[in-house]
């Protein structure tokens, strides 16, 4: 019998990390390959069949940083991340602040007209982008609004209504005897909010930030529309559509890798060190109140 | 009394709090997208051209619009019959009863039906004409990539966010590697694959398959109808599964250890606990990235547009190709309400199924 | 009297500031593309001290710069004033912009190729001058041709069978190599090289000048037929997919005989790290029963927006950029083909990029896209074309019933009369 256990643990161990190994993979790869292209030149792209590292003619191991040298030649790539992370930062806090208040009342409060309200923000992000974009640039053009905070405002149209269901979600969950405890003690509605829902789910607090600020960060078509004129606020997704090849519809796939490779890196341990702190923050908090 | 009054107070300042705590997100809203969506509403009612000239008249048209969309026809095909002995013609090629031409069936005026598809019934041959076969073929498409790419997205992130959140070494790493693909800008994500589906081994998977003797490494992927689709979901799948196991992987660690102790010490398996705890529990999670999903994944436009560009439409490309390509603005707002009707009944769907605006 | 006399100086600043025109010219994003423009606005400031000209990038991909423009359009924007606009564009975005002949075109369309300005000319306005100039080449490689004994192709029948030879030879040491790569994918290249095949083959443009939908007849159905025998045989079944990059990746390799592709893929196969270096050169396409190939006219004009402030100097920064000073300096830094007919006839240019010379005979027989007279529909008819063109390619359907169907569509689209011709 105990054997019988052994083996079965044994082999659970193992089934274990062979799926852990197969989502590494499946993860992982495809954009392993673009970090294998990023290092390859034009010929070695060209190269068939294909390398698993970048490999001159006689099979050498030999790696190019070409391509990392032309996307940092100019600043328009260096100044793209700094407004992309102005951009997703401004919008994803705002999101999250507006959202959750709203979440706040969805989920945990009563009133009249809640249903229409949550269909109403849901409706919101229904069409398709480009279908609103000309109505938009409409409304963008009469507030007057420079390009940054026409991109934070008009991300609102697909982060807002996102932040708040999902958050509203996860409101709902919580057991209303936590807040009925809290206002018994004398706590305002807001303290509960601030001190005890908002500790509780701080999980999903950042992964919503963090997944809304990743789609602000990717976002191209709005971007594109309200930078034109303004090249100094230009974000990365239009940076890199911007870049140009040595002539005329030449297209350096070379130079694309290495930047989505820069723009992906730094973003993912970025990602990581904040969740850890932000987690970290909001339980602190919740054990204190 | 008194304590009536007071709770009846009450709630009149929970009614009052709650229409403040919401006013930011509607006024937001209302400004930055209720104009753009009325203006896509009343568009599609009309003839309107996008960056029309200055002195181009628009002119209000209906349900014209929608009618070209959706408009279709059933015609019966006649067998081609030979002069001589008024019986069928059979292929001799291939063996099967040779039936007249739809273009000659279709009916052309006032507005023309273009073959969409044909069928047998009953043992008669019938054709179907739509006004707007490719757009039609797009809506199809669009169902089927949304349905197989969300279930996998559903299932997998399940799978991974389960696997993230047991306790044991490389959890950490695992974190980082599965927010990858989500980061990588989309366009890009969708340029790095049709590099590695390329038709020739300059790309990866022709380079592989061509190396395990599979293949003579000159399989051209991204133009063989069969494999468009697969080829596509795969994509998708790559890209957001990230999106459904974080926001499982959220759902999981706010369920209360408690539980789970109070489940083990009732004797309850691992499976069963899945079934009986974790599973319940994480419904309302499940169903708002559900939700949010199956919304992309209807307006799916990235890759479609980067892997396939004209050989195949999605919904939201085949829309971008009716505004920027053919500049029918009007024509092209009607398919954004189409769009919208088709995320709405989903929305609905989902939310009285899994009981979302449940108290 | 201090205090009056810096109000004087800020007045005199602010009247300054006032008369400094600004023009904006939206032009292409690639390195040396951007570059040249900067350096030709920089010598028209030097020369015009009151104007200043920005230049601003816009994408490549030719979709993406359409959208933009057109999101201008619509809301009538003064924000830019000269936009670089596609040979295909003049006819369909003619009402945005002012005829340049109201602001002294007249003078110089003269010395550009006839075939370009008949194109960007509608209704009598001249919606674009003629920037820089693009056409269909054939690429060869000369050190397989010598291999193998042959001869440059002159018709597509030759084409056929060399590529078929060279194929042959070349597959024993490498698998991966085809006779002929080309732009099959479904979009405006295929559209490109479909009419070079039809126009070689006597089968028309597609929609003739004065409106009559020529398209379905019996020489355009025959060369569709026979480019559709090349797929999968000397073409890779994956050209269906190709673009031109992604054909260039396949010649580029070493992995190609023959290359249908533009002018660009000269510079780029003569760079340093190319595996075929020196082994290439290029020729007008082959013909086919007309005796003479076609190429199709591509290239970039400059436009005056009517919604501009000041069209007048918007029209000069436009004149400035496609003169025939600033045409050479392309020409010779970075070996973009002129739209000035001297200029392939100039030592500088010559000594620069010999193969110009060779080619004048190309530039000057190009044929156009049916652009201008299918307006404003063009975008939707050519895509009407390339779908059929590519359901006959991937063998959905047979050329004539593909083109008669194509001709019925056309006829509801642009409301001229089709000619059936089977």
């Amino acid at each position: 019998m105990r054997p019988a256990r052994r083996v079965e643990r044994v082999f659970g161990t193992t089934l274990f990390w062979v799926v852990v190994i197969v989502i590494f993979v499946y993860m992982l790869f495809p954009f392993y390959w673009a970090v294998n292209s990023s290092f390859k030149t034009e010929a070695q792209l060209q190269m068939t069949p294909a390398t698993f590292l970048p490999r001159d003619s006689e099979g050498n191991f030999a790696p190019s940083l070409i391509n990392y040298r032309s996307v940092f030649r100019d600043g328009q790539f260096v100044r793209g991340i700094f407004n992309s992370t102005l951009v997703a930062t401004a919008t994803t806090a705002l999101a999250l602040v507006v959202g959750s208040f709203a979440a706040f009342a969805l989920g945990k409060l009563r009133f009249r007209g809640k249903k229409p309200s949550l269909y109403m923000i849901l409706a919101m992000t229904m069409f398709p982008q480009v279908t609103v974009l000309s109505g938009l640039y409409a409304v963008i053009t009469t507030l007057g609004l420079t390009a940054r905070p026409s991109m934070i405002l008009s991300y609102m149209i697909f982060t807002l209504p996102f932040t708040t269901w999902v958050l509203t979600a996860f409101f709902k969950e919580l057991p209303v005897e936590i807040m009925q405890s809290a206002w018994v003690d004398g706590a305002t509605p807001f303290q509960t909010f601030y001190m005890i829902l908002l500790p509780l789910t701080a999980p999903a607090l950042v992964t919503t930030g963090l997944l809304a600020f990743i789609a602000a960060w990717n976002e191209f078509l709005f971007a594109l529309t309200f930078t034109t004129i303004d090249p100094g606020a230009r974000t990365i997704p239009v940076a890199i559509s911007l870049f140009g090849g040595l002539v005329a519809r030449h297209e350096p796939f070379g130079e694309i890798m290495a930047a989505a490779v820069v723009v992906t890196v730094p973003v993912v341990l970025l990602v990581l060190i904040f969740q850890r702190k932000i987690v970290a923050g909001l339980t602190a908090g919740a054990v204190k109140g | 009394m008194p304590r009536k009054k007071r709770i009846v107070d009450l709630a009149a300042r929970e009614q009052k709090l709650s229409y403040k705590l919401i006013a930011p997100a509607i006024i937001v809203l209302i400004l930055v997208a209720f104009y753009p969506l009325f203006q896509v509403f009343y568009t599609s009612f009309t003839d309107r051209r996008f960056a029309a000239g200055v002195d181009e008249e628009v002119s209000f048209i209906g349900f014209e619009n929608y009618r070209s969309l959706l408009g279709v026809t059933i015609m019966e095909l006649h067998t081609v019959d030979d002069p001589d002995t008024g019986e069928a013609t059979i292929d001799p090629q291939t063996g099967k009863v040779v039936y007249e031409r739809a273009i000659r069936v279709l009916p052309r005026s006032p507005v023309r039906y273009r073959e969409l598809m044909q069928f047998s019934f009953l043992g008669k041959r019938y054709v179907v004409g739509a006004r707007d076969p490719v757009f039609l073929t797009a809506v199809w498409n669009t169902l089927l990539f949304t349905f197989f790419s969300v279930f996998l997205e559903t299932l997998l992130g399940l799978g991974v966010a389960l696997v993230v959140n047991s306790k044991f070494r490389a959890r950490g790493a695992m974190r980082a590697t599965m927010l990858i693909p989500w980061a990588v800008i989309t366009v890009v994500s969708a340029r790095i694959w049709e590099w590695m589906f390329a038709s020739s081994r300059a790309g990866f998977f022709n380079m592989i398959l061509n190396r395990l003797g599979l293949s003579d490494g000159q399989t051209s992927f991204l133009t063989t109808a069969s494999l468009q689709l697969p080829t596509l979901i795969a994509v998708d799948v790559w890209k957001t599964t990230p999106f459904m196991a974080l926001l499982i992987l959220a759902g999981l660690q706010t369920i209360p250890n408690e539980l789970y102790e109070a489940g083990q010490v009732d004797g309850a398996g691992r499976i069963r606990q899945f079934f009986s705890i974790t599973l319940p529990l994480l419904k309302p999670a499940i169903a708002v990235a559900l939700i949010f999903r199956t919304l992309d994944a209807l307006r799916v436009f990235d890759v479609f547009q980067v892997i396939m560009g004209n050989r195949m439409f999605s919904m939201a490309s085949y829309n971008y190709y009716q505004l920027i390509g053919n500049r029918n603005m009007g024509l092209a707002s009607a398919i954004g309400v189409v769009i919208f009707i088709f995320i709405a009944v989903f929305a609905v769907i989902y939310i009285r199924m899994m009981g979302v605006d449940k108290e | 009297m201090k205090k009056l006399l810096l109000v004087g100086l800020a007045l005199v600043f602010a009247l300054v500031a006032m008369a400094q025109i600004t023009i904006t010219v939206a032009t292409g994003a690639v390195g040396i593309e951007l570059e040249l423009a900067r350096l030709a606005a920089q010598m028209y400031m030097d020369e015009n001290p009151g104007v200043t000209v920005r230049v601003l990038d816009t994408p490549d991909m030719v979709q993406d710069r359409l959208g933009l423009y057109l999101q201008f359009f619509e809301a009538r924007s003064p924000e830019v004033d000269v936009y670089q606009i596609d040979v295909i564009w003049p006819g369909d975005l003619a009402e945005h912009f002012v005829d340049l002949y109201e602001y002294g075109a007249a003078e110089v369309v003269d010395m550009h190729f006839p075939a370009i300005v008949e194109n960007n000319t509608v209704d009598g306005r001249l919606i674009g001058l003629p920037w820089f100039l693009d056409a269909g080449l054939l690429f060869y490689r000369t050190d397989l041709l010598e291999k193998y004994g042959l001869d440059v192709p002159q018709t597509w029948e030759e084409l056929e069978e060399y590529a078929r030879i060279i194929q042959q030879g070349e597959r024993a040491t490498n698998p991966d190599f085809w006779g002929f790569v080309w732009q099959g994918n479904a979009y405006e290249g295929l559209t490109c090289d479909a009419l070079e095949w039809i126009a070689s083959n006597d089968g028309g443009t597609i929609i003739s000048p004065d409106g009559v939908i020529t398209i379905a007849n019996t020489s355009a159905a025959e060369i569709i037929e026979k480019a559709a025998g090349w797929v999968g045989t000397i073409s890779p079944t994956g050209v269906l997919g190709m673009a031109e990059e992604s054909s260039r990746a396949v010649w580029q390799a070493g992995n190609a005989a023959f290359m249908r592709n533009w002018g660009y893929a000269y510079s780029l196969g003569m760079a340093d790290d190319s595996v075929i270096k020196g082994k290439f050169d290029v020729a007008p396409l082959p013909a086919g029963k007309s005796g003479a190939g076609a190429a199709t006219l591509g290239g970039w004009q400059l436009a005056v927006s009517r919604y501009s402030r000041n069209p007048e100097v918007a029209a000069d920064v436009a004149l400035f950029l496609a003169s025939y000073e600033m045409q050479k300096m392309r020409a010779v830094d970075a070996s973009y083909n002129p739209t000035i007919m001297d200029l392939y006839f100039d030592e500088d240019v010559l000594e620069a990029t010999p193969f110009f010379g060779r080619l004048y005979d190309v530039f000057i027989n190009t044929v156009a896209r049916p652009s201008t007279v299918t307006s404003p529909n063009y975008t939707e008819a050519s895509t009407l074309f390339f779908q059929a063109v590519h359901s006959v390619l991937s063998g959905r359907t047979d050329a004539e019933s593909a083109l008669e169907e194509l001709a019925l569509d056309l006829e509801d689209l642009t409301g001229f009369e089709a000619v059936i011709d089977f």
